[in-house]
């Protein structure tokens, strides 16, 4: 095998900017699993809907990309406490039903995607995108920077929010215990729409970052959203550096993987991994191991 | 008492059979809905055995048309090959289909619940990208076409021909019936009172003596056989095998049939499969405009019937009763 340094180099910083990606999903997906219980399997729909959203804003609305993405996150944010509010708190504990829950909205969202942008995908050119930038014999887009970037600073004020905050510190308490929380007066309904709308507004903010890259399509969350959910799982299913770790990792895994094995088998090696490392810790890398737990 | 509800099932179940059966006789002119009730069929199978998993034993699998894809490969292979005819073919398919449901199962079984169900979704994908890429095996994205339907089969009085549509549908409803009474004598006997155990409370279960595991793993593994039955079934009836069919979309349509339908009742999967196989078929629902309708029913369905709509129309009908009942206490006192 005839693997270059130089190759190699380029898919760890390829995978780490498709990793930063998968983290932004896989928070949002973890805080709403931690606090809530609730697997958001229309997490997906979130992240294609913050790459509309964005072009929306940027194409039509106001021409700055920074702001637009800003925008989308609050929109987005909204949203995602309408949808805790009218669908997943009345699903909390019924887990089949968030299921079905999660398809219908997936149908309708990626259906109206359709009817409202048309068929074909559509293009975000952001000036980002446009201008390269060269490491020795690499050249990489400046968004690629941008993407891991603004992944690190998410990460940061995520978790400055969830340490100093009251606001945090109760929405940890919550997930922590429920009961226990609403005992001492946290108000968990406010927190569960907390939850909720930062979740969204990751979810947003990943869709809005990787729309300038690749294209805007209504399927555009489907492989973020399995590789979101791999990542939590590999993480251990409730830890925030878990989800942090297992989505840089997926990414880069994936990307260095495409060096040795044919490009096809690219999700295969990450899904296999999963099974792998289960096998071995059935609790996932950081999670808790629990009586039961082999 | 015991014996009246037992003569009231069997006679409600033979009433099933027999209207499996003269269905096609009622529909003969319309070729069209005989393929839209082959096709549910077909799917019934799986959903069955995922509701065995799901409704009974609580174990929600987001992979299970995996399984059904081992089923239907397997038979595709031995069959397009002439390699066996169609029943050893299907029959392999079954069993291997059984068997990678073991291999899955020892490992998978052993994780938490919210592991599990990502887990069994990692496990269909990765078995979907298998048929997918494995080309020289699967034909890859293009998938197995041409693949001949079984021959004549002699009952002695009435020789059934399943290359015309009406005989295929007979075989399906057979091979249905076969389930169904599969599934019924599994979760009335010793096996499928456990499996309910299990369900209510693992911790219990285990310590009244159950084997938790071994129970898990033997339905696991007669789970993903049933499903590889059905999928041998399809693929027999739509002649031709392709990835797409056990994709992520496909794992949680089956999810959603037996959900919606009723998970943990005899005739939930079958109604949801009518629902979303037959009525999508007849209706074109494809368009984009009535699909954003039907994820909007798919939601208002989530939000008002937490027990599908079998579970619905369960309650709908005891609660018409406790009405009655009432009424006539009120008449009598």
């Amino acid at each position: 095998m005839g693997v270059t340094l130089t190759a190699f180099i380029e898919q760890v910083a390829n995978g780490t900017m498709m990793g930063a990606i998968y983290v932004l999903v896989a928070l949002g997906l973890v805080l709403i699993f931690g606090v809530m219980e609730v697997l958001n399997f229309a997490h997906g729909v979130i992240f294609a809907a913050g790459g509309y959203v964005c072009e929306v804003f940027f194409v039509h609305v106001i021409g700055s990309y920074p702001i637009a993405v800003v925008l989308t996150m609050l929109t987005l944010a909204i949203f995602g406490v309408a949808l805790e509010r009218a669908v997943f708190r009345r699903l909390r504990v019924n887990m089949p039903m968030q299921i079905v829950a999660s398809l219908g909205l997936i149908l309708m969202a990626e259906n109206a995607a359709v009817l409202i942008f048309g068929p074909s995908a559509l293009q975000l050119t952001v000036p980002s995108v446009r201008s390269l930038v060269r490491i020795g014999d690499l050249s990489f887009t400046i968004q690629h920077f941008v993407v891991i970037a603004v992944c690190v600073v998410a990460i940061a004020a995520l978790q400055i929010f969830l340490q100093y905050t009251r606001l945090g510190t109760a929405l940890r308490a919550t997930s922590q215990n429920a009961e226990a929380a609403r005992v001492i007066g946290i108000d968990a309904d406010r927190i569960y729409q907390l939850t909720f709308a930062t979740g969204c507004a990751l979810a947003a903010l990943g869709g809005a970052l990787i729309g300038p890259l690749f294209l805007i399509f209504p399927q555009m969350g489907d492989l973020p959203l399995l590789k979101g959910l791999t990542a939590i799982v590999l993480g251990g299913m409730g830890s925030i550096p878990g989800a942090i770790i297992g989505g840089f990792a997926i990414g880069i895994i994936e990307a260095v993987s495409t060096l040795f094995i044919p490009t096809d088998y690219r999700d295969m090696v990450v899904f296999a991994l999963l099974i792998a490392i289960l096998l071995v810790r059935p609790w996932g890398l950081f999670g808790v191991r629990v009586r039961g737990d082999v | 008492m015991a014996i009246r509800a037992g003569v009231a099932r069997l006679s409600i179940g033979v009433m099933f059979a027999v209207v499996v059966y003269l269905l096609p006789v009622v529909l003969v002119h319309s070729p069209y809905v005989l393929f839209a009730l082959t096709l549910t069929l077909c799917y019934a199978i799986p959903a069955m055995a995922l509701n065995l998993l799901l409704g009974y034993t609580g174990l929600v699998s987001l992979g299970h048309m995996g399984f059904a894809g081992i089923g239907a490969y397997v038979t595709a292979v031995l069959m397009k090959n002439g390699i066996a005819p169609f029943a050893p073919a299907i029959i392999a398919g079954t069993i291997v289909a059984g068997l990678v449901g073991v291999l899955v199962g020892i490992p998978c079984l052993r994780l938490r619940s919210h592991f599990f169900i990502i887990v069994t979704l990692a496990v269909g994908l990765i078995l979907y990208l298998l048929f997918n890429n494995l080309d020289w095996l699967t034909g890859g994205a293009a998938g197995l076409p041409g693949i001949p339907r079984p021959g004549p089969i002699n009952l002695g009085f009435a020789i059934i021909d399943p290359r015309r549509p009406l005989g295929f549908y007979f075989l399906a409803a057979t091979i249905f019936l076969l389930v169904f009474i599969v599934q019924y004598a599994l979760i009335y006997s010793d096996f499928g009172r456990s499996l309910a155990a299990i369900r209510q409370d693992e911790t219990l279960a285990g310590s009244r003596g159950v084997d938790v595991f071994g129970h898990k793993l033997t339905i696991f593994a007669l789970s993903a056989a049933i499903a590889g039955l059905g999928g041998g079934l399809q693929v027999e009836f739509l002649r031709a095998a392709a990835p797409q069919s056990y994709g992520f979309l496909e794992n949680i349509n089956l999810v959603l049939i037996v959900i919606v339908g009723g998970a943990g009742s005899l005739f939930g999967p079958t109604l949801g499969a009518l629902l979303f196989i037959a009525l999508p078929e007849m209706l074109r629902v494809a368009d984009t405009y009535r699909m954003v309708l039907f994820g909007a029913a798919l939601l208002a369905l989530a939000l008002f019937a937490p027990r599908g709509l079998w579970g619905l129309a369960v309650s709908g009908v005891r609660k018409l009763r406790g009405h009655h009942s009432a009424l006539t206490h009120a008449g009598h006192p």
